[in-house]
């Protein structure tokens, strides 16, 4: 019993200390503190700029399916969502920060730009469903009182869409916040690059790691 | 009272006909719902639609104001084709109201914004305007302590009178039912037929399908009864009634009466 609970000291001093050298001795934890502020400031503005081109990808996506207009911007919008979601998040990443956006300097722009793009792929589909998870007659119902299609879709049938898919969305955001690990690619100190930052001073890849996750 | 329920007067250029349909045609992919329909529908006529199942009622309803597009007739609105290119469709709809089986209405909106939704974003009235038109119809209907509720706090015949006031506000020249009682509990249907009545007497245009056969009789200028995508007959409720002459409408009638 004894020997249990010596064991279980001598481990927690353990911990301790490992905690102090990775996250306290020079301030270590403040890498992590900035990088938790990075990844949060690109997941939020690319999660604005995924739900604004989410609705977009997604309207035309669905008023071509319902009204079979709207060719051209359609195939735009299929092209935009097989790529997006074909591709790895990375390549896209490098493809955008080296060659698209390689004059621009601010890398937190270009995430945020990179990231915003990514999401709205996936938030246009999460945005469709939403739309056609409402009952038609909405729709109907707007149309005859003399509403035209898009302010029957403003008005009507976005503002419950959204409503249905808000768990979905909430999901997508976390799923980015994730995926914002992979922005060290273009030397942007997020939290992971934090993690790695720590670890490459402290030789100890574990407690920065869990930290970061 | 009546006056606020009643049709718009406008010029009578075309013989005070609101609706004509020529030769209407519709088909689905595997079948032909509509087949050659032609009627007329005058201001302030209550016109009645009947017949089995899947005859075609609701498409004729639904052709009418284009939320289905006919495969081959004209359709004329105050003496304008409205079925063909160049046709302001918004503008001619809200001059044409239409209740619903399912009453539709906007589950995200109070009762009060879900009628001047319509009124406000076609710029028909300014918001003051709108609000105070739409509480004095809750007031008449007795639905005004609901003004701020939504939807899903209201029973269904509450449901499809507000539905019929937010046809109402757009004050349109022709009001469509389809089936407006059939998706309610039999002791709501009352509330319901009898603001129809209101509307009916205020000099209302009105064209509904309905199971109601005994209301139809009550109301009715004229009634059409269609089979197959087919006015089989038509006349007004006494011939109708009393001398019906297909024998589809014996057999129909003795049905359901
Ligand atoms: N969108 C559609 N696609 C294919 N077939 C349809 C469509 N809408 C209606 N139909 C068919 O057209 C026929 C006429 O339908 P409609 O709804 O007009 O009948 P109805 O007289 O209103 O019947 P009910 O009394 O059951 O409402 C039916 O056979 C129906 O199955
Ligand atoms: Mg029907």
């Amino acid at each position: 019993m004894n020997a249990v609970l010596s064991w279980f000291q001598e481990q927690s001093a353990d911990l301790k200390t490992a905690f102090y050298m990775n996250f306290i001795k020079d301030d270590r934890w403040i890498y992590l503190w900035s990088g938790l502020k990075i990844t949060l400031q690109i997941a939020f503005f690319a999660v604005l700029i995924g739900i604004l081109l989410g609705f977009l990808v997604a309207v035309i996506r669905s008023t071509h399916d319902k009204v079979g207009n709207l060719r051209f911007l359609n195939f735009i919008c299929k092209m935009y969502l097989t790529i997006i979601r074909g591709t790895p998040m990375v390549v896209q990443l490098l493809i955008i920060y080296f060659v698209i956006l390689s004059s621009c300097t601010d890398k937190v722009f270009v995430a945020v730009i990179a990231f915003g793009i990514n999401s709205g792929a996936y938030v246009a589909e999460i945005i469709r469903s939403g739309i056609m998870s409402v009952d038609k007659g909405q729709m109907e119902a707007g149309r005859s009182l003399g509403l035209s299609y898009l302010q029957t879709m403003i008005y009507i049938i976005l503002p419950q869409a959204f409503k249905n898919v808000l768990p979905a969305l909430g999901n997508e955001f976390i799923v980015l916040i994730k995926e914002t690990s992979v922005s060290g690619y273009i030397a942007l100190q997020d939290l992971t690059k934090a993690g790695d930052i720590i670890r490459s001073q402290t030789y100890d890849a574990f407690l920065p790691l869990i930290a970061v996750a | 009272m009546n006056k606020h329920f009643s049709s718009a007067s406008s010029p009578e250029e075309n013989g005070g006909i609101i609706f004509k349909a020529e030769h209407i045609i519709k088909e689905f992919p595997n079948l032909r719902a509509l087949d050659d329909v032609s009627t007329e529908i005058k201001r302030g006529e209550v016109v009645f639609i009947v017949g089995p199942s899947g005859s075609g009622k609701s498409t004729f309803l639904r052709c009418l104001n284009l939320l289905e597009k006919p495969t081959d007739g004209k359709i004329f609105f105050e003496g304008k084709q409205i079925n063909c290119r160049g046709i302001k469709i918004n503008a001619f709809r809200q001059k044409v109201g239409m209740v619903f089986q399912h009453f539709n209405l906007f589950p995200h909106l109070t009762i009060l914004n879900n009628i001047i939704l319509a009124p406000l974003k076609t710029h028909r009235m300014k918001r003051a305007e709108a609000v105070s038109k739409a509480e004095e119809l809750l007031k008449r209907i007795g639905l005004y302590e609901k003004r701020n509720a939504y939807p899903q706090q209201l029973s269904g015949g509450q449901k499809q009178r507000i539905a019929i006031v937010r046809a109402l506000l757009m004050n349109p020249d022709v009001i469509l039912f389809d089936e407006p009682t059939s998706a309610l509990d039999p002791e709501m249907v009352g509330e319901v037929l009898a603001l129809m009545k209101e509307l009916a007497l205020g000099g209302m245009t009105m064209i509904v399908v309905t199971h109601e056969i005994g209301f139809a009789r009550e109301v009715a200028d004229r009634i059409l009864f269609m089979d197959h995508g087919r006015i089989v007959e038509e006349g007004s409720p006494e011939d109708f009634f009393s001398h019906p002459k297909d024998p589809r409408l014996k057999d129909f009638l003795s049905k359901v009466i």
